[in-house]
């Protein structure tokens, strides 16, 4: 069974935005509403502190706490773990957003645009079905869908993958099949220490972030 | 062969289209457009180019920004008159919709009306002018423009948009001197330890940049980032050490004083500075070369022998350390034999081991306020890195390998200290044998050295076994008492050369501060009659910047090629649409050696081309290039510059000829046909001659570019040459001769600049400097106690791209780009909270920000990125964010001897009171 992952090499980030910037090409997301961006973090003291960048959005949970909140069954879980919202059927309660832990969902009520007025560019994608419903990343899933029936493989093929990894200009993002041993997040995983954020919550987070190699083995 | 005559392809009405983003000099980035109905929608990388593209074919964050770009409501999209004729920052100009024919007309009738009346005024500077800006870049976007400026004649393209006090300007002088580098970078793909003085490459390195030193960080590479805050690239390193501004020198002395008197000698790479630089070249008592009597060539002490030799005599064992008597003649400045008979000799070498005795890291730590401990061990940790002795193959060149550099940042590398600096940063990767060499510190273009195209080809033999280096001459016969330009370049700053980048190098800020008032010896400085501007807002972007304004205010006749309107053309008289990025047409060079981390292993060409049709009225620039050749006369000349490569190659080949008629008005896309053409023909020698419909199609051709190629190290060898390292007879003796020009003159306002010309630069107080300036402004250091930095934005550096809001969107997730970056515990101190509004001032000006509170910066430090302050562009007006260049003073005392300054001012913040 094919199930989903992200993997962030934090060692690898520099906070560019330029996930978040062809995020918000691909999925064509309003003003100030970002599926993926990029924290700037500090920990410690001057002059002993450190500044890290952590790239966040929907974790796509095993046990996501916004679907478990939702009245409407707009949010739901597909078999291959990318975490979905039903656009026809949510409500715009926010329930959801107040449950994720992970501040991963927006709801935009009225149309903006950049500048007030839609652009051309504007106008082409803007679609009023997203206007006061609950909105965040969705692993790109329609690429992931449209190029596997083409054959592809998602984050290898970035016709297939999400927008996010394909832009990375640090390499720090992969996606792939965490279900499959070979597959480069498994890979990845198997090589590299990581975390998952907030795992003490038990959502079964489906982001993971590697820090640092595995120490050699004795 | 000639180009055929034939229809262009069409473009589809949606599908995807290949393109360039090359608004930084980090640049170009290779990308695809999708175009949905006519409309842009969205950007994304060229995966087609990922094999051929040192950072995968990535796309940069601001190139996202081109589609707002295209469809910014805010933009110019017809020709504009200004009809009020007051100019200034509070005069509306009133600008009114004109047809291109009155806007083209009106431009023409100035110009044909100077060529009548003289090229240049009574002062001898040319009567046009024209600025831009962004490091080159705008050349990649203006088409033809530039056959045009060939065609016209003398044009002042000296006054600069932020040059000197915003570029990393010693480093391009001396760094082309030495190395044929006007910029450096690491060896990144194989450095193993770097020292990074401030160099902040995740945000300026570009897309090839970040993507290198991220594969560097995870295979190991050690980056110790030198910095009075923690950069992005800080964020990034192993390790931060949080130096007091302008103190870098000192830093790089300590580290020098360790390698020469703290470590064994046979650990430097002793046979490198023997065979390879002028380290064995005797100087004598009056700090020249003492040299042969017959040949003038230096003289080394030959250990074989027991004798002087001239250094280039073969089979000898040269002294590397030692004071020798002598036959010889020691000649000065002005051709002045100082000395001849028995001489004393010491070697260069010894000089400099003498010279660094003082500078140890307990001397230093004082002065940078870091332990000489660290200082010592970061030393000895370069020294460990270095491997010296050890090779490597590269395409079966055998060449030394020492993986490891020291890298320098902007205010690091420009104004007071900018020299040491460079220096130091030299002579760390020379003592190992480090320098254009696999993993160590390279040279990555040359600007002001020719052939620029090719570095390594501009490496020809010059005096004393060194480099040729086309300096301004200072001899009496030949230095050049009356400028060709305004800021005086060929005068006063030799190192400056005589290229076509020598203007934008020379001391920019000159031709605004000589407005006022012309010091002694120079022809009164004169304003422009007609001024082009384009992608440059020096209004913003300058030192000064209110200054710069009041004196730009006074131009009788400003063109300004105007995307939206900006502080610059608020005071423009004609505004032109040009059709912007996605819009117009034009092929450049990519790959080969380029800006820092741009080294390739491939080398050719990308088109730029219409992805979707120009908004409103915009023109594409080759079309106003054009008619602007027509109109004032020059067509032909026009022609025959784009002939000769003025766009981009020369239209003839060796086998092939693609020439346009000089005596017609060629279409746009016939002239870039031709071009493209010529482009194939030059990768495939002759083989190909793809036209401009093979290129839209494929965006991008290429061929590979050696590795090899990317270090210096073995052409000099192969030419006999050596590094102009460590003593710096030439530039002794060209700042005693440009003094005694100066003085010949009657001009003594340059005589503390003259001072920097010393062959081993002491460590002078740097920071002082900016505290007399403060003095000199009215304040006491106690009561400015900051010192006021500014950083690299990668989200907006060299952009334009203010007014994008989506590029403010995303760029806010990053620290400092809302206000002013403030250490903690000093906030605390001050009772000053995040999001509390203070005023930074100096005695002179102050200006309002948000206090940004951050562990990562030193309390005496504070941080403001980028370059804001707008108050004329659209959307960017309102950001509310302020700029240190409306604080930093323009002033001779703080301009060094290669015309540059440097951004860093002392202030003082308090609270202003406000909602939290």
């Amino acid at each position: 069974m094919t199930r989903w992952a992200m993997v962030a090499d934090l060692r690898r980030c520099v906070g560019c935005q330029t996930c978040t910037a062809s995020c918000k090409h691909a999925n064509a997301t309003p003003p100030d509403v970002q599926w993926r961006r990029v924290l700037d973090l500090e920990v410690g003291e001057y002059p002993a502190v450190k500044r890290a960048f952590v790239p966040v959005g929907c974790m796509h949970c095993d046990d996501p706490p916004c679907m478990a909140v939702c009245p409407s069954t707009a949010t739901r879980k597909r078999p291959d773990g990318i975490v979905t919202i039903d656009y026809d059927l949510c409500i715009g309660c926010s329930y959801c957003a107040v449950a994720c832990p992970y501040q991963a969902r927006y709801k935009t009520d009225l149309a903006t645009f950049a500048y007030g007025k839609a652009t051309a560019a504007e106008e082409k994608r803007f679609d009023p079905k997203r206007l006061a419903v609950a909105t965040k990343c969705t692993f790109c899933v329609d690429r992931i869908d449209a190029g596997m029936a083409k054959g592809l493989k998602p984050g290898v093929d970035p016709e297939a993958t999400p927008a996010c990894v394909n832009a990375c200009i640090t390499q720090t993002m992969s996606f792939g099949d965490i279900e499959d041993p070979h597959s480069n997040v498994s890979q990845l995983l198997a090589e590299n220490q990581f975390f998952r954020m907030h795992e003490e919550l038990g959502t079964g987070p489906r982001f993971y972030y590697i820090w640092d190699k595995k120490e050699a083995e004795a | 062969m000639n180009a055929p005559e034939h229809p262009y392809a069409v473009m589809a009405a949606s599908g995807k289209r290949a393109t360039y983003c090359y608004q930084c000099v980090a640049g170009p980035d290779l990308l695809k457009v999708s175009v949905t109905d006519g409309v842009a929608t969205e950007v994304e990388p060229n995966f087609g180019a990922c094999d051929i593209h040192p950072g995968g074919g990535k796309v940069c964050v601001k190139a996202y920004g081109l589609v707002q770009k295209t469809y910014n409501p805010n933009r110019v999209l017809t020709p504009m008159r200004r009809t009020n004729p007051k100019k200034g920052r509070n005069e509306e100009p009133g600008f009114v919709p004109i047809s291109w024919e009155e806007a083209l007309e009106t431009i023409a009738a100035k110009l044909r009306a100077i060529r009548e009346t003289g090229l240049r005024d009574a002062s001898g500077y040319p009567r046009v002018a024209a600025n831009f800006g962004g490091g080159g870049t705008p050349q990649s976007y203006m088409g033809t423009f530039p056959a045009f400026l060939a065609a016209w004649g003398p044009i002042d393209m000296g006054f600069g948009s932020g040059q000197g006090v915003k570029c990393y300007h010693s480093e391009h002088l001396y760094g082309e001197l030495w190395h044929r580098a006007f910029t450096v970078s690491p060896d990144t793909p194989m450095c193993n330890y770097l020292i990074s003085c401030g160099a902040n490459v995740e945000a300026s390195g570009g897309v090839v940049g970040v993507w290198r030193h991220a594969n560097a960080r995870e295979r190991g590479m050690k980056r110790v980032q030198v910095e009075p805050h923690l950069s992005v690239t800080g964020a990034c390193s192993a390790e931060w050490v949080p130096i007091r501004p302008k103190t870098d020198a000192a830093f790089l002395y300590a580290l020098l004083h360790v390698l020469l008197h703290e470590t064994a000698r046979e650990r430097l790479d002793l046979d490198c500075l023997t065979q390879h630089t002028s380290s064995p070249y005797l100087v004598g008592a009056n700090g020249f070369f003492l040299r042969d009597k017959d040949t003038k060539k230096p003289l080394i002490w030959d250990l074989k022998r027991a004798a002087a030799i001239p250094f280039d005599t073969p089979d000898c064992d040269p002294a590397l350390e030692g004071s020798y008597e002598c036959d010889a003649v020691e000649i000065g400045a002005d051709a002045e034999v100082v000395g001849s008979g028995k001489l004393e000799g010491k070697t260069s070498f010894g000089k400099l081991v003498a010279h660094m005795q003082p500078y140890s890291p307990e001397w230093a730590a004082g002065i940078c306020d870091v332990p000489a401990a660290t200082m010592r061990r970061i030393a000895n940790e370069f020294l460990d890195h270095a491997q010296v002795g050890a090779t490597i193959e590269i395409e079966g060149k055998t060449l030394p390998y020492r993986p490891v550099a020291v890298s320098l940042g902007k205010t690091v590398n420009n104004g007071w200290g900018g020299y040491e600096c460079v220096w130091a940063r030299t002579l760390l990767a020379t003592l190992v044998g480090g320098l254009e060499v696999p993993g160590g510190t390279l040279g990555t273009t040359v600007r002001l050295t020719r052939p620029l195209a090719e570095r390594l080809h501009s490496v020809k033999p010059g005096p004393d076994g060194f480099m040729h280096y086309p300096m301004n001459p200072t001899d009496r016969e030949h230095w050049n008492a009356h400028p060709n330009i305004r800021n005086a370049y060929r005068s006063m700053v030799p190192l400056a050369a005589d290229g076509p980048w020598s203007q934008a190098l020379g001391p920019t800020h000159f031709t605004w501060m000589f407005m006022k008032e012309t010091p002694k010896g120079l022809p009164t400085v004169t304003l422009p009659d007609v001024w082009f501007v384009y992608r440059s807002n020096p209004a913003i972007s300058f030192w000064d910047t209110k200054a710069l304004s009041e004196s730009m205010a006074r131009f009788p006749f400003v063109v300004a090629f105007a995307y939206t309107r900006d502080e610059t053309n608020h005071m423009a008289d004609i505004l032109l649409p040009d059709a912007t990025d996605l819009e117009s047409l034009q092929l450049i060079r990519i790959g080969g050696s380029k800006f820092i981390e741009q080294f390739w292993e491939n080398e050719g060409f990308a088109l730029r081309q219409p992805v979707v049709e120009a908004q409103g009225e915009a023109r594409d620039f080759t079309d106003i290039a054009t008619e602007l050749a027509r109109r004032t006369g020059l067509l032909e000349g026009y022609n025959a510059s784009i002939n000769r490569g003025a766009a981009c190659v020369p239209l003839k080949g060796a086998t092939w000829d693609f020439s346009l008629d000089p005596t017609q008005v060629h279409a746009r896309e016939d002239i870039w046909d031709a071009v493209c053409r010529a482009a194939s023909a030059e990768l495939s020698d002759g083989k190909q001659s793809h036209g401009l419909d093979w290129w839209k199609e494929n965006g991008l051709a290429t061929k590979p570019f050696a590795h090899a190629d990317w270090y210096l190290y073995p052409t000099l060898i192969s030419k006999g040459l050596r590094f102009e390292m460590p003593y710096q007879e030439r530039l002794y003796r060209i700042g005693k001769e440009l003094g005694n020009r100066l003085h010949e003159n009657d001009m003594q306002w340059w005589d503390k600049q003259l001072a920097e010309y010393q062959a081993l630069p002491p460590w002078k107080d740097f920071p002082g400097e900016w505290e007399k300036s403060l003095a000199v402004m009215g304040g006491k250091s106690k009561d400015f106690p900051f010192w006021l930095l500014t950083a690299r934005s990668m989200q907006y550096a060299w952009g334009a791209n203010v007014g994008m809001q989506m590029i403010k969107e995303v760029a806010d997730n990053i620290s400092g780009h809302r206000g002013v970056i403030m250490n903690t515990g000093r906030a605390e101190e001050l009772g000053v909270a995040d999001g509390d509004m203070v005023e930074i001032a100096t005695p002179l000006a102050s200006v309002r920000a948000r206090a940004v509170v951050r562990q990562g910066i030193r309390p005496d430090t504070l941080l403001l990125l980028g370059q804001f302050d707008h108050w004329a562009t659209p959307f960017a007006k309102d950001f509310g964010m302020p700029s240190m260049n409306s604080l930093v003073p323009m002033t001779m005392a703080l301009t060094d001897a290669t015309g540059s300054g440097s951004d860093v001012v002392r202030v003082s913040l308090k609270r202003a009171g406000g909602e939290r």
